[in-house]
């Protein structure tokens, strides 16, 4: 048996594709009896330490281009080949047509680490994250789906000044919601160190090196205190970490991976479940509630695998040319617009 | 005479009492502090720690003075103008220093440069633009550090910018590339957390007086519990570009407790945000 193929007769839970797709055979409902027993930490605590990842082709909400909730392992196969070429097709080379040169486009191939697989959860091969409502979209309210659209475009769309661009590109948190809550995956990076120490769990995530640190017990600040990141209080359920994020950070509450936008109701409750369901596998699940931007509770479910290291530094705000360069960027199109409206430079 | 008799009877009565009493405790001379550790046989050093000293102003001894950027006036130096409105709030509180020996052994084209730093301190010094402090720097900003220890992990999150730095127990071999706040490696020596950090780039201080290393700077660090409340902190500097020799400083952590035992955010990315790229603006304030 492969480690991937007895974890998924130990647990039945979460599984890598792979196995799925090479060893379906050997998946049997009487091999799932042995409950998998999560270590303990020297204090006693479920012990969920070491690095994680959710890389993954599996997106928060259900992309068009997959109508259905759960892929057959043939589908999936070739639906991962299919994203595959998409990511390769986006590379652009220096000797372009002439017609593509004045954009550059965004990041080689190269550069991004997305993931090749669809994420597995409960044995399902998923094609997005959340589960509830089924139909994988968040279910904004007419006032939440205003405000996500407002916040956004003014992000696409507003040059005038370092605060109106994403977090991402500030360099204050990471994009996308990497850090979270909840935490989600996108483009690149996407690692996480848990370590733990009594009465504490502290999640680094690598963009941008941001500790969550997360109390076990105790109260939320006051109203008044909105750290990026919102405040986390977590407990013990069993052998897993609840953990309840409130007091978020108005500036938080749009942002984007290429893949995906999440809109995060600045009075929302996120609250997170991490459970060890393998020696190599954390099922991540969250949900969030706020009743006047979504019509109700919504809820996800993300495999988190164990990875190796190192885990960088992502010193981003130190080595941030981009934001100057947008800004600068801007400037320059205006002036070549206040030019030509003058009648063009000679 | 029996009086007197009787007060020095009692006078030695009371005296062999004192030693009686006291003997026990001549013969178990006052243990040697000796800190709580973890089940795993690790002294414990958990917890929210910071200093209460101004090394992060000047690791070397300094009066206190008007503030870290100062003109020429017509009776002595003055505070420049970038910095004149603050008043006493941007002066400068008076420390002993922290290096042993008071001397940092700059070779002497390093020393003019550490002048020049300190001429052009509100350009260059790091800790200005928010960027991550490097390592000791980190370790005596005026903000907390919080270590969480675990059998498998010892990390410290400090408040300053969210730095992290995760201690390897496992030597890795060579940083794989340069980083601001470096590779640590350690190792126990009996109570004391010995940390080599190596692959810090070039571009963090050791304080706001313009003190600087190169890329080939070796930091030991060594973390000893001498109490309850408070840990011995030392610190190895080598780094043959700058200095003649190996130089150290050393200083105390205290341990916060109850309700300030708790790490605040500071991520000072937004807030330089104006003197960074104020510039770029479609409309510059005026």
């Amino acid at each position: 048996m492969t480690e991937l193929t007895r974890v998924l007769s130990a647990c039945g839970l979460v599984m890598a594709l792979t196995a799925a797709a090479a060893q379906a055979p050997a998946q049997s409902p009487a091999a799932a009896a042995a409950p998998y027993h999560v270590p303990r930490t020297s204090f006693g605590d479920p012990d969920l330490q070491g690095l994680w990842t959710n890389a993954s082709i599996t997106t928060l909400e259900r992309p068009a281009w997959l109508a259905k909730p759960v892929l057959t392992p043939e589908e999936a196969v070739k639906a991962e080949a299919q994203y595959k070429k998409w990511l390769s097709d986006n590379d652009k080379t220096a000797d372009a047509p002439e017609s593509e040169k004045g954009d550059p486009g965004g990041y080689n191939s190269f550069w991004l680490d997305p993931g090749t697989k669809f994420g597995v959860v409960r044995g399902e091969i998923r094609t997005s994250w959340i589960v509830d409502p089924p139909n994988g979209h968040i279910p904004y309210s007419a006032a939440g789906g205003r405000d996500a659209m407002a916040t956004g475009m003014r992000q696409f769309r507003d040059f005038s000044g370092p605060e109106v661009r994403s977090l991402g590109e500030r360099c204050i948190v990471g994009y996308g919601s990497t850090g979270g809550p909840p935490m989600l995956n996108v483009l690149y990076n996407n690692n996480y160190q848990i370590v733990q120490s009594p009465g504490y769990v502290v999640i680094v995530v690598e963009m941008n090196h941001d500790a969550r640190i997360i109390r076990l017990g105790g109260q939320h600040p006051p109203d008044s205190i909105r750290p990026w990141m919102g405040d986390s209080v977590g407990h013990w359920e069993g052998d897993t970490l609840v953990v309840e994020t409130t007091n978020l950070n108005p500036g938080q509450r749009f942002t984007a991976d290429v893949r995906h936008r999440i809109y995060l109701a600045p009075n929302s409750k996120v609250t997170e479940r991490f459970t060890r369901v393998s020696d190599h596998d954390i099922l991540y699940e969250f949900k969030v509630e706020e009743p006047t931007a979504y019509t109700q509770t919504w809820r996800g479910e993300i495999p988190m695998h164990a990875t190796k290291g190192p885990m960088y530094e992502y010193a981003c705000h130190e080595g941030n040319y981009s934001l100057p360069g947008i800004l600068a960027g801007a400037r320059a199109e205006e002036k070549t617009a206040a030019l030509a409206a003058a009648g063009g430079p000679k | 005479m029996n009086r007197s008799l009787a007060k020095t009877a009692l006078a030695v009565l009371a005296l062999a009492g004192v030693l009686w009493n006291a003997a026990p405790a001549h013969a178990a001379a006052p243990a040697p502090w000796r800190p709580p550790h973890l089940p795993d046989g690790h002294p414990d050093l958990n917890g929210v720690w910071q200093v209460l000293n101004t090394a992060n102003f000047d690791i070397l001894p300094h009066m206190a003075k008007a503030a870290m950027a100062l003109r020429a006036g017509p009776n002595g130096p003055v505070p420049d103008k970038p910095v004149l409105a603050l008043g006493a709030v941007g002066a400068v509180p008076a420390g002993l220093g922290v290096v042993d020996g008071g001397e940092i052994p700059y070779k002497p084209e390093a020393l003019a440069k550490k002048q020049e730093n300190q001429a052009h301190w509100l350009e260059r010094d790091p800790e200005i633009k928010c960027y991550l402090p490097g390592v000791p720097r980190a370790t005596y900003m005026p903000y907390p550090l919080q270590i969480f220890q675990s059998r498998s992990a010892l990390l410290i999150a400090y408040e300053y910018a969210g730095g992290v730095r995760n201690i390897l127990f496992a030597d890795p071999g060579p940083a794989p590339v340069d980083s601001w706040m470096g590779q640590s490696v350690g190792h126990w020596e009996g109570d004391t957390l010995v940390v080599t950090v190596t692959g810090q780039n070039d571009s963090t201080w050791f304080d706001r007086a313009g003190d600087f290393h190169s890329d080939q700077l070796t930091v030991v660090e060594r973390y000893t519990p001498t109490g309850p409340g408070t840990l011995r902190y030392e610190a190895l500097i080598t780094d043959p570009e700058v200095f003649t020799r190996p130089w150290t400083m050393h200083m105390t952590l205290y341990r916060r407790v109850g309700e300030d035992a708790r790490l605040q955010q500071f991520k000072c990315v937004e807030f330089v945000e104006e003197l960074m790229y104020g510039n770029l603006r479609k409309e510059p304030l005026k």
